[in-house]
């Protein structure tokens, strides 16, 4: 029961990942001042999903608390500066994106502009920090609490981070080459491929750090489903490339999907059966099991919200199914 | 510093603020259900109009809410560790029924309804609509089953210095749940009402060429208020009943306090567990501002022949009005939480067991960096909520008709 509970963790956090990973790669890009996909276009192509796609990450905090109440008080707690970070990026994303439309002139708008891109960035670096910070082991005292913050201070930790980043950047383009009309399509492709060799470097970068560190290598307890993550994102992002290169944006943005789907469950699987692993000695870390709700708690969670399951992909798939195509002049706009 | 003073500091911040906003987006919901009900069967456009204007003021402040609402979730796995540690067995099950089974929902509908408007069929966006307040009333419902647990923790046994679930059915049927659940809710639709009722009494005052739209929902807001205001007393009363007996350390002294203080003392150990002597001071504000609210029944027999309109002077009444509800929530929250002091769940976890083992410059930063944050996204909001009701009604953004349609040429993605 732990690892159906687990699993849906995975999963729920994962389509957070894809999801808001769209959001603010959108963000990101509404750095750049001039050309197709800046400002109000961007946000109209995000505009409807935009609200279905938050709740991924505040579902996930859900089942964290709910199915694994121990887990998140340790690792919210554990990860103080990190967590922070992202937060502050969620809401300043959320709150921006709502307020840019709303703003009066067009230096206000450039500032709400800012503060969007400000946002994207803790965001992503934030998430892919926690990541980072999972994948190699916490310091935890005798009485199971994480030991001050220092221990995220990592070179590793900053790589996980950027490649979130990188990899955010690539999505949220590659999705405006999907949604903005045919004719914005092409410059927005080469603006996606002209990210992803940065992406890939990246990439590199963290699986050497990663290869280094004594902790990294202690604390994954399946070092080829680890191995597996770099390799599978590297292809995800050549597959994107290529498709990218010959006009088919909805084969990039499934791959560039793929490569932020992929994370969450990779870095959950190496670990597995632990998940906040203690270095020094690992038979001290936290395990699913240990972190998880007792049965009874878990079966009334199962009841309640399994059956609701259908429902709720099934009106998110509504979601995308009734904004699906590209926007054009007839596309509602709102923020 | 001390970590607990700050981390209960950020605790209140966070929470107020984000009440704020939950009140307008409740009792906001539930008149647009009715205003869009109503043009979707009479087919008349004031009601499109209407729900057209009030629908802006709404997304907008539950956009701005939602940030609010999410550093209130996390921030109980960041400063409060323990509750999750001690009591996450059955406190965390609410909050992520609420979080799976309402918000989820909630945020996927409002999505929809508001771009959906021209693009889905009126059926579906109506119900759409209906969604969103029916997914925002189950949110309420299981957040304030999750609070009334750690007013009066029932349904659970410890086992090992840990809580587990024995019977969620105690959590649904807590004495201190249904009677605060109506209060928020008649709070809310106290609120939205009287919302409603001034931006309307503004520009009626103002004079707005809109006469007929705003007489409308000033009578929407008002009649509203009105019937809420009764069932906000009746609520409030109701639950000195069961606080009393159940928390009597609650509101001041008597037999009931000593025995409470003596059986903690004993098995807890000597500390001082009574709540802040301020804790119950806002509660005796926070009932004469009900008392004034209740005044509204006075304006009432007004609306005939519009009286209220002509007179001019209680419209002016209604736009000074409108800072009471807020201040008499901020209030009854504050009585209810600093009430339930040094406890985090009652009688079960004492507050110093429950905060987080964080470093106090990082607790102060996260304090002052989310305080200034939510701060201003409430000043925002107050700014925007302002500019857009002063704006009127004449072209809300939302539900704006796309415009003509200049390249036919429409491509589907997945084709």
């Amino acid at each position: 029961m732990e690892l159906a509970w687990y699993a849906l963790l995975g999963l729920f956090f994962a389509a957070y990942l894809v999801l808001g990973g769209y959001d603010y790669g959108v963000g990101l890009l509404l750095a750049r001042r001039a050309g197709a996909g800046t400002g109000r276009a961007a946000l109209t192509a995000v505009g409807p999903f935009f609200l279905g796609n938050e709740v991924w990450l505040v579902a996930t905090v859900g089942i964290l608390f709910g199915a694994f109440p121990t887990l998140e008080g340790e690792l919210l707690a554990g990860f103080y500066p990190v967590v922070l970070g992202a937060l502050a990026g969620v809401v300043l994303v959320t709150a921006g994106v709502q307020l840019r439309g709303r703003a009066g002139g067009e230096a206000t708008r450039a500032g709400w502009d800012r503060i969007v891109v400000v946002g994207g960035v803790l965001a992503a670096l934030g998430w892919g920090a926690l990541l980072g910070g999972l994948l190699q082991g916490v310091p935890l005292t005798a009485d199971g609490h994480v030991a001050g913050v220092g221990h995220v201070v990592t070179p590793f930790v900053a790589a996980t981070g950027l490649t979130l980043l990188a990899l955010v950047a690539v999505h949220g383009a590659t999705f405006l080459t999907l949604r903005l009309p045919p004719a914005d399509a092409p410059a927005l492709a080469r603006l996606a491929r002209g990210l992803v060799p940065a992406a890939l470097t990246a990439v590199a970068a963290t699986t050497v750090l990663g290869l280094l560190s004594d902790r990294v290598r202690a604390a994954v307890a399946r070092p080829a489903l680890a191995v597996l993550l770099p390799l599978v994102v590297v292809a995800a992002l050549l597959v994107a490339r290529a498709a990218l290169r010959r006009g088919r944006a909805g084969v990039a943005f499934a791959a560039t999907a793929t490569a932020l789907a992929l994370p969450a469950p990779l870095v959950g699987a190496a670990l597995w059966p632990r998940i906040l692993v203690a270095t020094g000695d690992p038979a001290a870390s936290l395990t699913v099991a240990g972190a998880a709700a007792s049965r009874p708690t878990l079966a009334l969670l199962g009841w309640l919200v399994l059956p609701l399951l259908p429902a709720l992909l099934g009106f998110q798939a509504m979601c995308w199914w009734v904004f699906r195509g590209r926007i054009d002049g007839r596309a509602p706009v709102y923020w | 510093m001390d970590p607990l003073l700050l981390a209960r500091l950020q605790f209140a911040t966070t929470t107020s603020i984000h009440f704020l906003f939950v009140v307008v987006t409740l009792g906001l919901v539930t008149l647009l259900v009715g205003l869009q009900t109503a043009g979707y069967l009479t087919g008349k456009p004031v009601y499109e109009r209407l729900t057209r204007f009030w629908g802006q003021l709404y997304v907008i402040n539950y956009v701005l809410g939602i940030a609010t609402g999410i550093v209130m979730e996390f921030q109980f796995g960041l400063n409060w560790s323990g509750l999750s540690r001690y009591v996450g067995n059955v406190f965390g099950a609410p909050l992520a029924i609420e979080t799976l089974v309402a918000f989820f929902l909630e945020s996927t509908f409002l999505g929809m309804w508001i771009f959906g408007w021209h693009r889905l069929r009126r059926g579906v966006h109506l119900a759409l609509l209906w969604g969103v307040a029916l997914t925002a009333y189950a949110s309420a419902f299981w957040i304030m089953v999750a609070n009334a647990w750690l007013q009066h923790p029932v349904g659970y046994e410890v086992r090992d210095g840990v809580a587990h679930l024995t019977d969620f059915g105690a959590l649904v049927t807590n004495p201190t749940f249904g009677f605060a659940f109506g209060h928020v809710v008649s709070a809310s639709l106290v609120t939205g009402g009287l919302l409603m009722a001034a931006v309307s009494a503004w520009h009626l005052l103002r004079r707005t060429p809109d006469f007929l739209l705003f007489r409308t929902s000033l009578r929407l807001g008002l009649v509203t208020a009105a019937l809420a205001v009764s069932a906000l007393q009746g609520f409030g009363f109701a639950q000195f009943g069961p606080v009393g007996q159940l928390q009597p350390t609650k509101f001041g002294g008597g037999p009931g306090r000593e025995a409470m203080v003596a059986d903690w003392t004993a098995r807890f150990g000597p500390g001082d567990w009574a709540p802040p002597v301020l804790s119950s001071v806002g509660l005796g504000f926070m009932i004469l501002i009900g008392f004034a609210l209740g005044c509204v029944w006075l304006l009432l027999p007004l609306l005939w022949r519009d009286w209220i309109i002509r007179l001019r002077f209680p419209l002016w009444l209604l736009l000074l009005g409108l800072p009471l509800p807020f201040v008499a929530v901020l209030l009854g929250w504050i009585a209810r939480e600093v009430g339930r002091q040094p406890w985090v769940a009652y009688g079960l976890l004492p507050t110093a067991q429950a905060v987080s083992p964080v470093s106090p410059a990082l607790m102060l930063a996260s304090l002052i960096g989310f305080g200034l944050l939510l701060g201003a996204l409430a000043v925002t909001n107050g700014t925007l909520l302002a500019r857009h009701a002063a704006r009127g009604a004449l072209d809300p953004a939302l539900g704006r008709p796309p415009a003509p349609d200049t390249d036919a040429h429409h491509q589907p993605v997945f084709a």
